[in-house]
C-alpha cells in the first residue's frame, strides 16, 4: 500500500472514531432530553391537577359566600312576609265571618229594602262572593311558595355555614344501611346493591349530615340507573393510609365532562325543571369538605359513576372552621 | 431499518472482504452508502446489500443474515456495553431484551418497528423466545442471539420449529443451555 493509501486509510479509521463519538453523544443527549421531556410532562399534569383543584376551591368559597349573603338578604324580608301571611290568615278569617254575617241577614230579610240593595249592589260590584273562594286558594298557594322559599334559603345557608356543635365518632356503616333502609322503597326490586362493606373505625363527624351526603349520592344514582337494563349499586368502605373511603359506584348513563365540572355548583340540575332545587350535591360537597374530607367523582358517559367519599379518622382542630 | 445496522453491515463486509468489495456493492446497487445511526431507511436497502453479499460469497443468503447476527451483536455489545454489564448471565440477558434493551431504545428514536419477544421457561434449562416481526428477520435473530452466547461464553443449542417462513404466525426459538450457569 502507498504512503499516501495508508494515510487515507488512517485518516479514515479516525473519521469512522470521531463518527461514533458524535452518535454516542446523540445518544446520550437523546436520552437525557427524553428522560427531562418525562418529567416536564409528569410536572405539567401534576400543575394542571393542582390548577383545577385550586379553581374548583377558589369558585367554592366564591359560591360559598354568594350563598350566605343571599341567604342572608333573602331571609330577612322572608321572615316578615311569613309573620305577616299567618297574620294575614287570620285577618281574612275575620272579614270572611263579616261578609257571612252580612249575607245572612240580607238571605234573613233582616235589613231595610235598600240596605239589602246596598249590600247586593256591593257584593255583587267588588265581586266579593268569589274573592272570597278564591283568597283561601291564594293564601295557601302563597305559604306553598314561602315554604319552598324557606327551604331554598335553609339549603343555601346550609352549604355556605355548618354549625360547629355536634361531632360525634359516626358508625359509617350504620349510616350507610340506615340510608339504604330508607330507600329500601326505591331500591326494592328494582336495582341490585352489592354491598362490600370493610369493618371501619369510627369516624369524627355528624352522623346526619354525613347520612344526608350518603342519600344524595345514592338518590343520584338511582336517576342515573333509570334507564339502566341491570341497574347494580355497588357500595365498597375501606380503610385508606389515615383515611376511611367510601366508593359509590352505578352503572346508570353517566356525566359527560361539562357536567362533572358543574356537578357541586349550587343549583346546577340535570333534572327537569320542578324536579330538583339542584343543591343536592353541592350540599354534600360542602358536608364532606367540612369534615376535612375529599368527595371526587369519576365518570364516564353510558358506563357509569363512582363517588369516593375520604373522610380522616382524626380531625384536625387547627384548620379554620369556615367550611371552605 | 436503523441506519446503525447498515453501518455494521459495512464494517462486517470492510472486514472480511476489503474495502473495494464494499465500494463495488454500493455501485452494483446505485446506494450511496451513507447511513447514520440515529436516522431508518427503507428494509429493502438492507435487504439488497445481504442478497448482494451473499452472490458475492456465493452463500445463501440465510447463512450470511446469520453471521451477520452473529458479528451485529459484537459490534453492538461495543456500543451498548451497559446491557451486558447489567446482566450476569446469557438467560438473563436474552430476557431482558424485550422489558430493558427495547424500552432503552424507545428512548432514543421514535418508532423505531422492534419485534417482540416474549420469553417463556418450560424448564430451569430451557428458554423459549416467540419472536413475532413484519420483517420476519428471524434468521437475524438467531445469529444475535449465537453471538450473545459467545459473548458470555455460555454453550447454548437453538432449535427453530416454528417459523413464520413456514407459515406460522410467530417464530419459536428455542434455546437450551448446556452449561451450569444457565
Amino acid at each position: 500500500m502507498s504512503d499516501e493509501a495508508q494515510a487515507y486509510k488512517q485518516a479514515y479509521s479516525r473519521e469512522k472514531a470521531a463518527r461514533l463519538e458524535a452518535e454516542q453523544l446523540l445518544d446520550d443527549k437523546s436520552r437525557e432530553l427524553f428522560l427531562k421531556n418525562q418529567q416536564l410532562e409528569a410536572s405539567n399534569k401534576q400543575l394542571k391537577e393542582q390548577h383545577s383543584a385550586l379553581m374548583r376551591s377558589e369558585k367554592m368559597a366564591t359560591l360559598g359566600t354568594l350563598s350566605a349573603g343571599v341567604a342572608h338578604e333573602i331571609n330577612n324580608p322572608l321572615a316578615f312576609v311569613y309573620s305577616n301571611l299567618g297574620s294575614l290568615n287570620g285577618y281574612v278569617a275575620s272579614y270572611q265571618k263579616l261578609l257571612q254575617l252580612a249575607q245572612s241577614w240580607q238571605d234573613n230579610e233582616q235589613l231595610s229594602a235598600s240596605q239589602t240593595e246596598q249590600l247586593r249592589q256591593l257584593i255583587e260590584t267588588e265581586d266579593l262572593a268569589f274573592i272570597s273562594e278564591d283568597i283561601i286558594g291564594l293564601l295557601a298557594d302563597s305559604q306553598e311558595g314561602l315554604d319552598r322559599m324557606k327551604d331554598i334559603v335553609q339549603n343555601l345557608r346550609r352549604f355556605a355555614h355548618s354549625q360547629e356543635t355536634g361531632w360525634e365518632d359516626v358508625n359509617l356503616i350504620e349510616g350507610l344501611e340506615s340510608t339504604l333502609k330508607i330507600l329500601n322503597s326505591q331500591l326494592k326490586n328494582t336495582v341490585i346493591v352489592d354491598k362490600h362493606f370493610e369493618a371501619l373505625p369510627p369516624v369524627p363527624g355528624k352522623a346526619n349530615e354525613l347520612n344526608q351526603t350518603f342519600l344524595n349520592i345514592i338518590v343520584n344514582a338511582c336517576h342515573a340507573m333509570k334507564d339502566t337494563e341491570r341497574p347494580q349499586l355497588r357500595i365498597e368502605t375501606g380503610v385508606a393510609g389515615n383515611e376511611v373511603l367510601i366508593k359509590i359506584t352505578d352503572n346508570g348513563c353517566g356525566m359527560e365532562e361539562e357536567v362533572i365540572q358543574s356537578l357541586f355548583d349550587p343549583f346546577f340540575t340535570t333534572k327537569p325543571v320542578g324536579e330538583g332545587t339542584g343543591m343536592g350535591m353541592s350540599i354534600s360537597y360542602s358536608i364532606i369538605k367540612d369534615h376535612q374530607g375529599r368527595l371526587q367523582v369519576a365518570s364516564k358517559p353510558g358506563i357509569g359513576t363512582r363517588f369516593d367519599i375520604y373522610l380522616p379518622l382524626e380531625r384536625n382542630e387547627n384548620t379554620v372552621s369556615d367550611s371552605f | 431499518m436503523k441506519g446503525v445496522i447498515f453501518n455494521i453491515l459495512e464494517e462486517m463486509v470492510i472486514d472480511k472482504c476489503g474495502m473495494m468489495a464494499w465500494n463495488d456493492i454500493l455501485d452494483t446497487l446505485g446506494q450511496d452508502g451513507i447511513y447514520t445511526a440515529g436516522k431508518s431507511y427503507p428494509d429493502d436497502k438492507l435487504f439488497a446489500l445481504v442478497g448482494e453479499v451473499s452472490a458475492r460469497l456465493e452463500l445463501p443468503p440465510e447463512t450470511v443474515v446469520g453471521a451477520f447476527g452473529e458479528f451485529l451483536f459484537d459490534q453492538l455489545a461495543r456500543r451498548y456495553p451497559v446491557f451486558l454489564e447489567t446482566q450476569p448471565t446469557l438467560k438473563g440477558f436474552l430476557k431482558s431484551i424485550d422489558s430493558v434493551i427495547h424500552v432503552e431504545v424507545r428512548k432514543l428514536y421514535e418508532s423505531p418497528d422492534l419485534p417482540s419477544i416474549i420469553c417463556h421457561e418450560p424448564d430451569d434449562h430451557t428458554l423459549v423466545m416467540e419472536y413475532r416481526s413484519p420483517r420476519q428477520l428471524c434468521l437475524l435473530a438467531e445469529g444475535l442471539i449465537r453471538g450473545a452466547a459467545s459473548r458470555y461464553n455460555e454453550p447454548i443449542e437453538m432449535t427453530h420449529p416454528v417459523c413464520t417462513h413456514q407459515g406460522a404466525d410467530h417464530c419459536d426459538l428455542i434455546i437450551r443451555f448446556n452449561g451450569q450457569t444457565a
